[in-house]
């Protein structure tokens, strides 16, 4: 790799050891995928923010950068951490984990990051400019910014994302690349799709086929709404690694489906249809009894659209005395929310609002066994897909509508 | 002795490690998919739920799903509850980062393919800084 003298001297430490080793991260990295040079980036979004996830290896990792003077030199939002800071013994975790998560933030915090601990920045104003470098981790929040506002990042783990913010640079490969941005698989949508949890069943079949590549769809409306969006992201970035979509005349790199696949025919074509859509649902109904249990909203976070929208269908009512209903979001999107009045219809209504974290990052399998939750129903398909496996816990999958009457009703149906 | 084959293909992380072998078709996903406490795969329905990856070379065909799983490499790496090197069909920059922090080494591109030839318990020698694979079959 070609580095400037700037360069050279960080790598060398002349700038402290957090400059160095994040300047031998970022070039071991950059010559693994043939990087040529790195690219000065805009901004990081921090993943690794949840000790579920960084570990007491990855804690301690973070931590030592910060205490060895490490500042961020690019503009740093986090991701979810494992609790909600204002009530984690309320959520049931436990001293240990309350301390190394306190820990692992503050470090973060005393680097410079903005601890808003979300997985959709975008909605908090961190929203990357068009052809923008940037190095952004979570895999939904990656998928949205590359697709749906043509920003240019890679899929950056914790240890990359924090080397990023250290020396505010990237390796220049990826799709950071003009050249790598075009589509390769075309995917036809056969059907209307309304709401987060069908658009979300589209992502979880094209991103089970496509894995790591690039997929276009044509046949979705420019009516097609923001969380729609975060749900297409999400889901195709869990059961694959799709880092940047197209959707031809929606998304900025995708005037036509021609330009979209840079004038070359798809490698792969797919269309979604009912039969795909039903077979999604299918495997993600994993749970056999018609009970409801512990009854999620917010994978990805919460938007104040949707929660008006779980407001209004709450209103008045009370959920059954055997749920436990959790939406999740971000603390200033939580403060709109009340402000609005939404906030108090849910509590009202016997729900609970979680601020900077999710199921996802929680150690929700521990959580579920103390609290004796036995089955999740969400209309999310990314939490669907890691609940069996990460949570241990069997799912009901279904859009706004039915999670909604399982939690009032306590019966799945 | 069994048979050897060797296997010829690209340094994306250095180093050299010798283990037995797990091998998946399908992508692997450390974060939600993967017990870290204990090194075995929990994700329902993947060919490889319920093996442990600890002090294994794994052989997969690339990785998938949350980022947050370079992190989770080096902690199970830490602990000593994960795999030793990693052999792919293609690398990915999640795993890749896991292990340049954790020190072991990793081989992508393959030929002859690793999840083909290699099977669950053969003998693997990984030299990524030659970019070799030794393979001793079971």
């Amino acid at each position: 790799m070609r580095l400037t003298d700037v360069e050279k001297k960080m790598l060398d430490g002349d700038m402290g050891y957090p400059v160095q080793k994040s300047m031998e991260i970022m070039v071991a990295l950059g010559e693994s995928f043939g990087a040529e040079k790195l690219i000065e980036i805009q901004s990081t979004h921090m993943p690794g923010a949840s000790i579920v996830v960084a570990g007491e290896a990855g804690t301690k990792f973070v931590e030592s950068m910060q205490a060895k003077g490490g500042k961020f030199c690019a503009y740093t939002t986090t991701n979810p951490s494992a609790m909600d800071s204002a009530q984690w013994r309320e959520m049931g975790i436990d001293e240990e984990s309350g301390e190394m998560q306190t820990r692992l933030t503050k470090a973060y915090e005393n680097m410079g990051a903005i601890t808003c601990g979300t997985c959709t920045p975008y909605f908090l104003g961190h929203v990357p400019r068009f052809g923008e470098h940037v190095a952004w981790g979570e895999s939904s929040a990656i998928a949205f910014a590359n697709s749906v506002l043509g920003a240019r990042t890679n899929r950056e783990g914790g240890p990359s994302a924090l080397a990023a913010a250290l020396i505010g640079r990237v390796p220049a490969y990826g799709f950071h690349l003009k050249e790598n941005r075009l589509g390769k698989l075309h995917c036809k949508v056969n059907m209307p799709l309304k709401g987060v949890t069908e658009y979300g069943s589209l992502g979880y079949h094209v991103g089970k086929i496509a894995e790591q590549d690039t997929p276009v769809f044509t046949g979705i409306p420019a009516s097609v709404t923001l969380d729609e969006l975060k749900a297409l992201s999400a889901a195709l970035a869990s059961s694959g690694a799709v880092a940047l979509f197209h959707v031809v005349g929606v998304t900025p790199e995708a005037p036509t489906l021609e330009a979209a696949l840079g004038g070359k025919k798809p490698e792969i074509e797919l269309s979604f249809g009912p039969a795909e859509k039903a077979a999604v649902e299918e495997k993600l109904n994993k749970e056999k009894s018609d009970g409801a249990g512990w009854v999620i909203f917010g994978c990805p976070h919460t938007s104040i659209q949707e929660f008006r929208d779980i407001a209004a269908s709450l209103a008045g009512k009370r959920i059954h005395k055997d749920v436990t209903l959790w939406v999740c979001s971000s603390r200033p999107v939580v403060k709109l929310a009340e402000s609005m009045g939404y906030a108090d219809i849910i509590r009202q209504a016997g729900g609970k609002l979680i601020c900077e974290t999710c199921p996802v990052l929680t150690p929700t399998r521990d959580l579920a066994q103390k609290m004796g939750y036995k089955i999740l129903t969400t209309n999310s398909t990314k939490m669907a897909h890691y609940s069996p496996g990460q949570f241990g816990l069997l799912t009901h999958y279904g859009n706004q509508e039915q999670v909604i009457s399982a939690a009032l009703t306590g019966k799945w149906r | 002795m069994g048979e050897k084959i060797i296997i010829k293909g690209r340094k994306v992380v250095k180093g050299k490690a010798t283990g037995k072998a797990v091998v998946s078709k399908e992508p692997i996903t450390f974060v939600g998919g993967v017990n870290p406490i204990t090194g075995v795969v929990t994700e329902a329905g993947h060919p490889l739920e319920g093996v442990n990856l600890a002090g294994k070379v794994l052989v997969y065909p690339t990785g998938k799903g949350s980022t947050g799983g370079s992190y989770r490499i080096y902690d199970m790496v830490t602990r000593g509850t994960g795999p030793v090197a990693f052999v792919q069909l293609l690398a990915e920059p999640i795993a890749t980062i896991g292990a340049i922090i954790s020190e072991i080494p990793v081989v992508d591109s393959c030929e002859p393919n690793p999840c083909e030839v290699i099977k669950d318990g053969d003998f693997v020698e990984v030299d990524a800084d030659n970019g070799i694979v030794t393979v001793t079959k079971a």
